[in-house]
């Protein structure tokens, strides 16, 4: 374009040129004829360049288009072929996560496990380091540390469906299994587990050590059974609004701190609860926590002293209940224990009662049987000052420790009163099973606590408990002789 | 305690009795999706007519290896339908999961139809393929799955690799310079049929697919024949997808019965036309008569004639160090 606008700009300046020389005369009109002439060659050889320029230039330009055309295609090509192979890249990174195995530690312990989660290994535990200081015991009790529990714990699932879990206990003075066993879950509505665990009837009992409102549980406990080698059929129904566990056992005493690896009679014990939050999916906020229960156990037991309690035990773990030499298990047994938990934001609430009602005899003189009635009954409560929500299973602080920036964990209040009643016939004056010189036939405690939630995983607590005895007779100083004044501490870790 | 054990069994019971709802898992290769959704509707009406149960087929489809590995490692197939009978074998093999001679129990060697490979080009076909002699090129562009994970592109190699034996007088030498060009022009790997497909027909690379006819035509059917070709080479192979019944899963499932039915209706009419419909060849002479329009006629070779059988086609070719391996250079 450009050469075609020299062209005639070069043209118009010949043209307009002309007239100023017809204005000379004949004279030179020979000359300029000559001269014109030689400009019209110079334009039409001037016009036969440019257009052998744009010719070539228009030849030129198909072939350069061409050539990026094909250029471009092939970056195109290279583009879209980086893309897709990142795309693909991305899948084949995604299906290798998908078999990677699972590797993690967090709050909740280590775990392995299988990229489908078929087979699952946790290691996790928990250490109490406690200490108990008595008041005014005139030194009947040693007042100092103790190694509550230190469990290491290991528990999963392998294909799928079966969960195993091993508790062995090297805190106190012997070390035991607490809990042994091996659940398979159908669904979570039928479960059926086998092995050793807590038998399903005290709510208290039935509560993870790690999140009870106080180092030791209350009175009811003493009547309730701990754990027990059986086999048993659990579940939760309507998303939890009902669970429900029924099984058979070995059968055990009322509450035993040491527990059993085997059997040593052939009476079995059946032991069930029912337990209901009806609210618990409901829009009613304030009632969602409200729980509800029913647990019970049942057994003709025949096992003689071993079927009986080695003793009830105080809040400081002290034995102020204990029947006589020659007192056996001779009959039924059965516990009935009406139960509930009601929880609401940072407030919490829990109540149980218990009748453990058991048949005993005499094998010394005067022999004799008899129906013995034991109760007891607990409410315990708590405020999470800092806010958090309380619950069955803990309290998770929002702030964790960390006071380089101000934050202190959760703390929370709590309280309890409590108390048990052994049956007036267990110390008849003509068929006695227990006596009063050495035994009280009741205990009621109150206590209160301040327990400090540093973070999921560590606990510390302190707490003041007071228990009183009545129907002692026995001499002085003695563990029911006086009442029991006990300041609890106990640093927690669990993972 | 008889008391209890009689409630803890009646419990059990109960809880089992509304769980019964007979399923059937399909584990199969990339492109028969819509085979099987297709053919699925119509077995479960088949079944509830005869029947009255309902049954409900799940699928689940990747390349054809990987199926067979996934089998292999725990996935709960009743039926495998599998690109290449070497995958069922390996799950016979490996898994002991249905016996060795798996193939001899349906008709056809268990293969209910067959396909073969074809060329799909785009519209106008720019860079003029019109064999496999036009695919090894310099320049051209082939997209085709990875032999290592995909049964269609066992079947793509091993009929470049029969053709390539046929023009050079069986020279193995040739046939595998022949190949390695064609590879050489390969320039991803997906790792099943469906996803080739999609690296060709939606991301637009590449100047030839070597595609399962089934999946070539489907192609054309869905984004439309103005924008790709089909050509059909001189030769090509026979490819045989076999089907069958996982013994011990199927047993475990108590869906033996049912998944024999399901694998059996695939012969029957509606299921050859079925197949037919789907761009599969039927077996059913009658049928592929009434779809023969829509098949091109060309060479077909089979794997027992050139290659000796699967076993030692896949040793030969597509085992680890393998003459893939050894051919196959990523850029």
């Amino acid at each position: 374009m450009k050469l075609k606008q020299l062209a005639i700009t070069m043209l118009a300046g010949l043209l307009a040129a002309v007239p100023a020389f017809a204005g000379d005369g004949d004279a030179t009109n020979s000359t300029t004829e000559a001269e014109i002439e030689a400009l019209k060659k110079e334009v039409q050889e001037l016009s036969r360049k440019v257009q052998i320029l744009e010719q070539q230039r228009e030849a030129a330009q198909p072939a350069a288009t061409d050539t990026n055309r094909e250029q471009i295609q092939a970056l195109d090509q290279k583009v879209r072929i980086l893309e897709r192979q990142r795309e693909l890249d991305k899948e084949d990174a995604v299906a290798a996560a998908k078999t990677r195995p699972l590797i993690r530690l967090d709050s909740s312990g280590f775990t392995l496990g299988s990229a489908d989660t078929n087979f699952v290994i946790n290691l996790h535990g928990q250490v109490q380091l406690d200490s108990r200081t008595f008041f005014d015991d005139h030194n009947l009790v040693n007042s100092g540390f103790l190694l509550r529990r230190a469990r290491p714990i290991v528990s999963g699932t392998v294909f799928h469906d079966f969960d195993f879990m091993f508790v062995p206990d090297f805190g106190g003075s012997t070390v035991q299994i607490q809990d042994a066993y091996l659940n398979y879950r159908y669904r979570s509505e039928l479960q059926l587990q086998g092995g050793k665990f807590k038998s399903s009837v005290g709510l208290e009992q039935l509560q993870s050590d790690l999140y009870t409102f106080f180092n030791e549980r209350s009175l009811v406990t003493d009547l309730v059974p701990n754990r027990d080698l059986g086999v048993e059929l659990h579940g939760d129904l309507l998303g939890g609004v009902a669970s429900y566990a029924a099984g058979i056992f070995d059968g055990a005493p009322d509450y035993n701190g040491t527990t059993f690896n085997s059997d040593s009679d052939n009476d079995k014990a059946f032991a069930g609860r029912l337990f209901l939050q009806p609210l618990k999916t409901t829009d009613l906020n304030a009632l969602r926590g409200l729980g509800l229960g029913l647990g019970g156990s049942y057994e003709d037991d025949h096992n003689g002293a071993s079927g009986l309690t080695p003793g009830y035990t105080t809040d400081g773990q002290q034995k102020f209940f204990s029947y006589s030499a020659g007192v056996v298990a001779n009959g039924t047994h059965w516990r009935l224990s009406p139960q509930a938990y009601y929880y609401y934001g940072p407030f919490g609430l829990l109540g149980e009662y218990v009748v453990s009602d058991q048949q005993v005899s005499r094998t010394t003189a005067p022999l004799g049987s008899a129906d013995l009635q034991n109760t007891a009954w607990e409410i315990s409560g708590g405020w999470v000052l800092t806010g958090e929500d309380a619950s069955y299973n803990g309290v998770t602080p929002k702030h964790l420790f960390d006071p380089r920036n101000g934050q202190w964990g959760a703390w929370q209040v709590v309280g309890r009163y409590e108390e048990l009643k052994v049956d007036d016939k267990a110390f008849s004056s003509t068929l006695p099973f227990a006596v009063s010189t050495a035994s009280a036939s009741a205990a009621r405690a109150w206590s209160v606590g301040l327990n400090w939630y540093l973070n999921r995983n560590f606990r510390v607590n302190a707490s003041f408990s007071h228990t009183t005895f009545s129907g002692y007779t026995g001499t002085f100083p003695a563990v029911p002789a006086q009442p029991e004044n006990v300041l609890f501490t106990r640093l927690q870790l669990a993972f | 305690m008889k008391t209890f054990l009689k409630i803890l069994l009646a419990c059990l019971l109960a809880a089992t009795a509304d769980a019964k709802e007979i399923k059937l898992l399909n584990v199969s290769y990339d492109p028969t999706r819509e085979l099987y959704q297709d053919y699925n509707a119509a077995f479960t009406r088949y079944w509830k007519a005869k029947t009255g149960d309902d049954v409900v087929v799940s699928q689940s489809h990747g390349g054809s290896g990987k199926q067979a590995l996934s089998v292999v490692n725990g996935l709960e197939a009743d039926v495998v339908t599998l690109a290449l009978a070497y995958d069922i074998d390996a799950i016979a093999r490996q898994g002991q999961l249905l016996p060795a001679d798996w193939q001899k129990r349906l008709p056809d060697n268990s293969t209910p139809y067959t396909s073969t490979i074809v060329f799909l080009v785009r519209k106008g076909n720019p860079k003029h393929i019109k064999d496999w002699d036009d695919v090894v090129k310099p320049g051209v562009v082939v997209v085709t799955p990875n032999p290592k994970t995909s049964g269609g592109a066992r079947w793509n190699f091993l009929a470049a690799w029969a053709y390539a034996l046929d023009q050079y007088g069986h020279d193995e030498t040739k046939a595998r310079d022949f190949v390695a060009r064609l590879y050489k022009n390969v320039p991803v790997l997906d790792s099943g049929a469906r996803g080739a497909t999609t690296t060709f027909v939606e991301r637009g690379i590449g100047d030839v697919l070597l595609a399962w006819e089934n999946e070539a035509h489907l192609a054309l059917k869905e984004f439309g024949a103005d924008k790709f070709e089909i050509v059909t080479p001189s030769e090509s192979i026979l490819a045989e997808p076999p089907v069958a019944v996982v013994d011990k899963v199927a047993k475990k499932h108590g869906t033996t019965e049912l998944a024999k039915a399901y694998l059996e209706y695939l012969y029957s009419d509606e299921g050859q036309e079925i197949a037919a419909r789907n761009f599969y060849r039927p077996r059913n002479e009658t049928i592929a008569a009434k779809y023969a329009g829509q098949f091109s006629q060309t060479k077909l070779v089979t794997v027992d004639e050139v290659f000796e059988g699967w076993q030692k086609a896949q040793k030969k070719f597509f085992s680890d160090g393998g003459v893939f391996d050894q051919i196959y250079q990523p850029e």
